[in-house]
């Protein structure tokens, strides 16, 4: 697959290390797209569920504990987007 | 440990006129946690009353409610002030009386005599405001007012008016909007309301003063600056009000209270004309000590005896049993929940992990001493309790930090010289240019990841564990035996697709089951006990609950939760790294080599960013390291077996601080 696409891109005028560059290019791009948007996407998630814990702790105290973990069960997302990205990255 | 203490029921009896030394004693000894007794026809409680409070009640109450509104007024709270020398109590009974009226008497004068200035504070801003718009315009206020024949209109105006009455009109002309003032004969008032209403008029109040405006306004503004001074001088007395006083307001706060709890006891004991009754809990080691001094106390003429406690009607109330290192982690607790009489208390292993877990987030031997460095300096500020319980539980986390700081080879993202990385690298920029020499290794992710998800692993199946442990024992018949083999099917399901996975690909740090002799093309031995093991799981699952079936791919984002561990410890370590380029490769080195007034210039820029970016990642990663480490215990590893909810341990008593007994 990886060949092929280097026959081809060699075939329309680029050098291999111009090739090696896209390559790592796409791959920071790819790690981006999956923190920025993941992130995104916790923060839609804990916005609503962010507001409603801050209200319901001030009106009882107690149940602070139990009002972070909801608010904080959607961060898990963004979690896998950065590890995600790590792999991209690294591996 | 991993127990709450072990409680016993006490039901202590006596004739009323024991009463008082009885509460005494209780008080005294600080760890009966009473059962406040209702008038709800209970059983064996025919004809007995809710007590009423001993002698003196109102009289202590009155006094404590005169002593804690001085010490509002003041600003003195007992948790800011170090335990001091303890006075006797005799000696606060006589200040009590003696300075108390007359202390009461200076703070009751000095407030009331600041919140008068305060009003005349107001109202001389008030008449400011009134006269400021009027300060352009050339006219005596006294022209203003006086007249019985002609009206003063004053107000804003957006347009230039047109006025077809005769007038007197004076115009300032402002930014937005002009401001006018217009004098116009009475009867005429109608026709020229609709002139000015045509301009956009807003009126605003014509001040009853006179003289000319800046100067009224300029003596106003002296006597403001005269109230102000007043005003500030009276807070530097209450000040020394409370420099003087503050020691003897919280001990007469604390013996106020004591008496005050001790004469309003009776009204949570039951009682008739002659006896009263008391229950409540005490921690069972101590039953004895309790028993036999109040028998001591009395003479004998009480009744104590230990009531067998009912476990599945009685609430027990909570009282943590943890060694002393785990003891600051109770605060992590209480803010989940209290454990339940008998549930597993797990602060012992959170006082563990905890730490841990911090350590392999934040792994930092520079930001752990500034961690550690806060831990110690902030004891200054946080003298209560619960404060000091969590800079220890910070200090503990800065201590694991600094520890894993050595074990990573990271100091503010810099790789310490010399010293390789004992666990798997996180250095990130370790690719070297060309014909640079490697002095670092690449990070090694995959390692790092597989390290964290083996963690997950075995938290996650050491609650499940502990959930079969703590079903066994709260739980009867067949629920107790359905609900324990459910949670071994959880791990069953877990360990069974590990096996699975591994049967089929190779992976870092993990067992590798390939070499198995294979049945059908991928699939080998290895592969269908991973199968039969998971579908067990489902299975044991599905008795206890069908429902729960659909909870089963909580599993892998429960697992793989705990990658975050690797993800946002390499995310500190990427702003790290990312400060020390931009303040030291982009700022401070090209300088160096080529020194020049304005390159120093550059330099002390370069610092101000080194350290404006350090003191961001810090703050970071406290939030970072606290919050996800508590977080995967409180998701992750709570859920799986506790439930929490306990009643805390709340003895009859207080810790004194500041007066003797």
């Amino acid at each position: 697959m990886a060949a092929e696409a280097v026959v081809a891109a060699v075939d329309v005028g680029m050098t291999v290390e111009q090739i090696k560059a896209t390559q790592l290019g796409m791959k920071a791009l790819g790690a981006g797209i999956a923190v920025g948007f993941t992130g995104i996407g916790a923060g839609i998630a804990e916005m609503a569920i962010g507001s409603a814990a801050v209200g319901a702790t001030a009106e009882n105290k107690d149940i602070f504990g139990l009002a972070l973990i909801f608010t904080v069960i959607p961060e898990t997302i963004v979690i896998f987007g950065l590890v995600v990205a790590l792999l991209l990255l690294f591996v | 440990m991993l127990k709450p203490k072990q409680m016993s029921r006490l039901l202590i009896a006596a004739s009323r006129d024991q009463m008082a030394p009885v509460i005494a004693e209780l008080y005294r000894h600080n760890l009966f946690h009473i059962e406040d007794y209702v008038d709800q026809g209970a059983e064996g409680y025919d004809g007995f009353k809710i007590g009423t409070p001993l002698s003196g009640a109102s009289e202590k109450s009155a006094d404590l409610v005169k002593i804690r509104s001085i010490a509002n007024t003041v600003a003195v709270h007992a948790d800011d002030i170090d335990a001091g020398p303890s006075c006797t109590q005799d000696e606060l009974q006589t200040k009590i009386e003696h300075d108390l009226p007359k202390l009461e008497r200076e703070v009751e004068e000095l407030t009331a005599r600041r919140s008068k200035l305060e009003t005349r504070l107001k109202e001389l801003e008030q008449k400011i405001a009134e006269i400021t718009p009027f300060a352009d315009i050339p006219v005596d206020m006294n022209l203003y007012h006086g007249y019985q024949r002609f009206t003063t209109l004053a107000g804003y105006v957006s347009r230039d008016v047109n006025m077809n009455v005769p007038c007197e009109m004076h115009l300032s002309k402002g930014k937005d909007k002009n401001f006018l003032v217009i004098i116009i004969p009475s009867e005429q008032k109608g026709e020229a309301d609709k002139a000015l209403a045509e301009a956009g008029f807003q009126p605003v109040p014509v001040p009853e003063d006179s003289g000319s405006p800046r100067g009224r306004i300029e003596f106003y503004s002296g006597e403001t600056a005269a109230v102000k001074k007043e005003i500030n001088e009276i807070n530097k007395q209450l000040e020394e009000v409370k420099q003087k006083h503050a020691g003897f307001l919280v001990a007469c706060e604390e013996l106020l209270k004591a008496e005050v709890d001790q004469t309003e006891a009776p009204l949570r004991f039951a009682t008739t004309k002659q006896t009263f009754v008391a229950e409540g809990w005490v921690p069972t080691d101590k039953v004895a000590a309790v028993t036999n001094s109040l028998v001591y106390e009395t003479d004998g003429k009480v009744f104590v005896t230990v009531v067998p406690t009912d476990l599945e009607h009685d609430s027990v109330p909570v009282e943590y049993n943890n060694p002393d290192f785990a003891k600051p982690t109770q605060v992590l607790m209480d803010v989940y929940s209290r454990p339940k009489y008998t549930e597993v208390d797990p602060t012992l292993m959170l006082s563990i992990v905890f730490p841990l877990f911090f350590g392999l987030i934040l792994g930092d031997v520079g930001y752990g001493l500034v961690l550690l460095g806060m831990a110690f300096g902030l004891r200054k500020f946080l003298k209560g309790e619960e404060g000091r319980y969590l800079l220890d539980v910070l200090r503990n986390a800065s201590i694991s930090s600094i520890f894993f700081g050595l074990l990573f080879s990271e100091f503010l993202g810099f790789a310490i010289p010399g010293l390789k990385p004992v666990l798997f690298s996180r250095h990130l920029m370790a690719e070297a240019a060309e014909g640079e020499v490697v002095t670092s290794h690449g990070p090694m992710i995959p390692q790092l990841l597989i390290l964290s998800i083996w963690i997950g692993i075995l938290h996650i199946t050491l609650g499940r564990v502990i959930s079969i442990i703590n079903h066994a024992h709260q739980d009867h018949g067949q629920h107790r035996i359905k609900a324990m083999l459910a949670n071994f099917g959880w791990i069953a399901v877990m360990w069974g697709v590990l096996i699975g996975i591994w049967s089929i690909a190779p992976l870092p740090l993990m067992p590798d089951l390939t070499g198995l002799p294979p049945i059908v093309s991928i699939i080998n031995y290895g592969g269908v006990a991973g199968a039969v093991l998971a579908v067990l799981g489902v299975l044991l699952i599905a008795y206890d609950s069908v429902l729960e079936v659909i909870e089963l791919p909580g599993i892998i984002s429960h697992v793989l939760s705990y990658t975050r561990i690797v993800a946002v410890g390499f995310s500190s370590v990427a702003i790290a790294m990312v400060v020390n380029f931009i303040s030291i490769g982009m700022f401070i080195q090209p300088q160096l080599e080529n020194i020049s007034p304005f390159g120093i210039f550059i330099i002390l820029a370069g610092l101000v960013v080194f350290l404006l970016g350090h003191l961001l990642n810090t703050v970071l990663g406290i939030m970072g390291g606290g919050i996800h480490s508590i977080r995967l215990h409180y998701v992750e590893f709570f859920t799986k077996f506790y439930k929490g909810g306990g009643k805390k341990y709340i003895p009859f008593g207080m810790k004194r601080r500041f007066t003797e007994a």
